[in-house]
């Protein structure tokens, strides 16, 4: 049996070349990314559906998450940064979501490194944006030659940094997972066909256990550490 | 035919670029369609709650008001009605003495004029019996001289004797 590893499928490819795109295509990524978009579309139809002013049910689920969401917000960015909230819903959302797609056999959105340094590039905008807006031009430059100037190229460096290993450290832990769950199987398979069982009964349950890890609570732990680090750069980039 | 892959650490910048385009219509429909309505809900909620304090507070600060002015006004009426009791019952008190004091005088009047009729009414009668007597001891003292005597002189000494005696 042969085990297969290889990046998202290409489901279309243009004949035509775009300056800078090139040939461009579609992906197995894409798809199911706009799948996941369509998920969190439909939440958000459902949860937000037929508000009362008194909440139960639904509702009240809906409140308590925004709610834990906004206290998250304002603890690691400061006050008044609750216009953050939706931007770090959506990263945590998709993020989450994107992983977990693998539940019902599609490829991982964020088992992509396009898909993560998508994100980690927004958030690196938005930290510069921020910088720049709290700090103006002057005092952002003047930050990256503090504590001393000899520092300079290192300021740069970690500033760079930031976004390539956001995208790297999500992209490497599902894709890793991925690639074990993979192996896992491949070599369960293997091990059940070495000591003559009729049928791969190896591959029964064992690989469940593993995809509760790899899937499951990675899935969980990659997205609020990337929604964290945003927040925590962002809300840092605030403070003159 | 063999599948199309792309390479497992691919970098892309059309699938970057629909990445990004992805997430920022992702975070449109978040904020139109998770957060705008929520917010909203939750602003009209918070107004109301406010709306009711408010509310709860002015009622309560005007029961307050009202309770003040029935106090005040019940004490008043308490003091106004204890007033018009004092004042009654002085005048009662006056009136029953003045109508002790008529009594007491109507009946002082009414006991001297008895006394004065009952002692004129002796008199009267003093004033019969002395002149009975006197014609009486006459008509005897007649009868024992056997003549006539000088009225005048009899009824002299009958004076003194009736004097005398009582």
């Amino acid at each position: 049996m042969d085990t297969n590893i290889s990046g998202a499928r290409v489901l279309w490819e243009s004949d035509f070349t775009l300056p800078l795109f090139g040939h461009i295509s579609i992906t197995e990524t894409m798809v199911n990314a706009w799948i996941v978009m369509l998920i969190i579309w439909g939440a958000c139809i459902f949860f937000t559906h037929n508000l009362q002013k008194v909440p139960k049910g639904k509702q009240a689920f809906i409140e308590k998450v925004i709610e834990m969401l906004d206290n998250l917000v304002e603890q690691n960015m400061g006050k008044g940064c609750q216009h953050y909230a939706p931007y770090i819903m959506t990263l945590m959302l998709s993020s989450i979501l994107g992983t977990l797609v693998s539940m019902i056999g599609l490829r991982s959105v964020t088992a992509d490194l396009n898909t993560t340094l998508g994100w980690a590039l927004m958030t690196f905008a938005l930290i510069i944006y921020t910088n720049l807006r709290y700090k103006g031009l002057g005092g952002y430059l003047k930050g990256l030659l503090e504590p001393i100037p000899v520092m300079l190229p290192l300021n740069i460096l970690s500033e760079i940094a930031t976004p390539v290993s956001m995208a790297f450290r999500h992209f490497g832990n599902i894709a890793g997972g991925m690639v074990i769950s993979t192996l896992m199987l491949g070599a369960l398979g293997a091990l059940s066909g070495a000591i003559h069982l009729p049928i791969p009964l190896l591959q029964i349950g064992i690989p469940g256990v593993l995809s509760l890890y790899f899937d499951l609570f990675s899935a969980g732990i990659q997205a609020f550490i990337f929604s964290m680090l945003t927040m925590v750069y962002v809300g840092s980039a605030r403070q003159a | 035919m063999e599948e199309l892959t792309r390479a497992f650490v691919d970098l892309d910048l059309w699938t970057l670029f629909v990445v990004i385009c992805n997430t920022l219509i992702t975070f449109l429909i978040v904020k139109h369609f998770l957060y705008k309505p929520l917010r909203k809900m939750l602003a009209a909620r918070e107004q109301e709650v406010r709306d009711l304090y408010t509310h709860a507070e002015t009622d309560r600060r005007e029961a307050e008001a009202m309770k003040r002015d029935y106090t005040a006004s019940i004490a008043n009426a308490k003091q106004e009605a204890a007033e018009i009791v004092s004042t009654a019952q002085k005048r009662a008190e006056k009136r029953a003495e003045d109508i002790v004091q008529q009594a007491n005088h109507d009946a002082a009047a009414a006991k001297q004029r008895a006394e004065e009729s009952i002692e004129q009414e002796r008199k009267k009668a003093m004033n019969q019996m002395k002149d009975e007597i006197a014609d009486l001891s006459m008509l005897i003292a007649s009868k024992v001289v056997e003549r006539e005597v000088n009225p005048d002189d009899h009824k002299r000494l009958i004076d003194d004797f009736i004097d005398k005696v009582g």
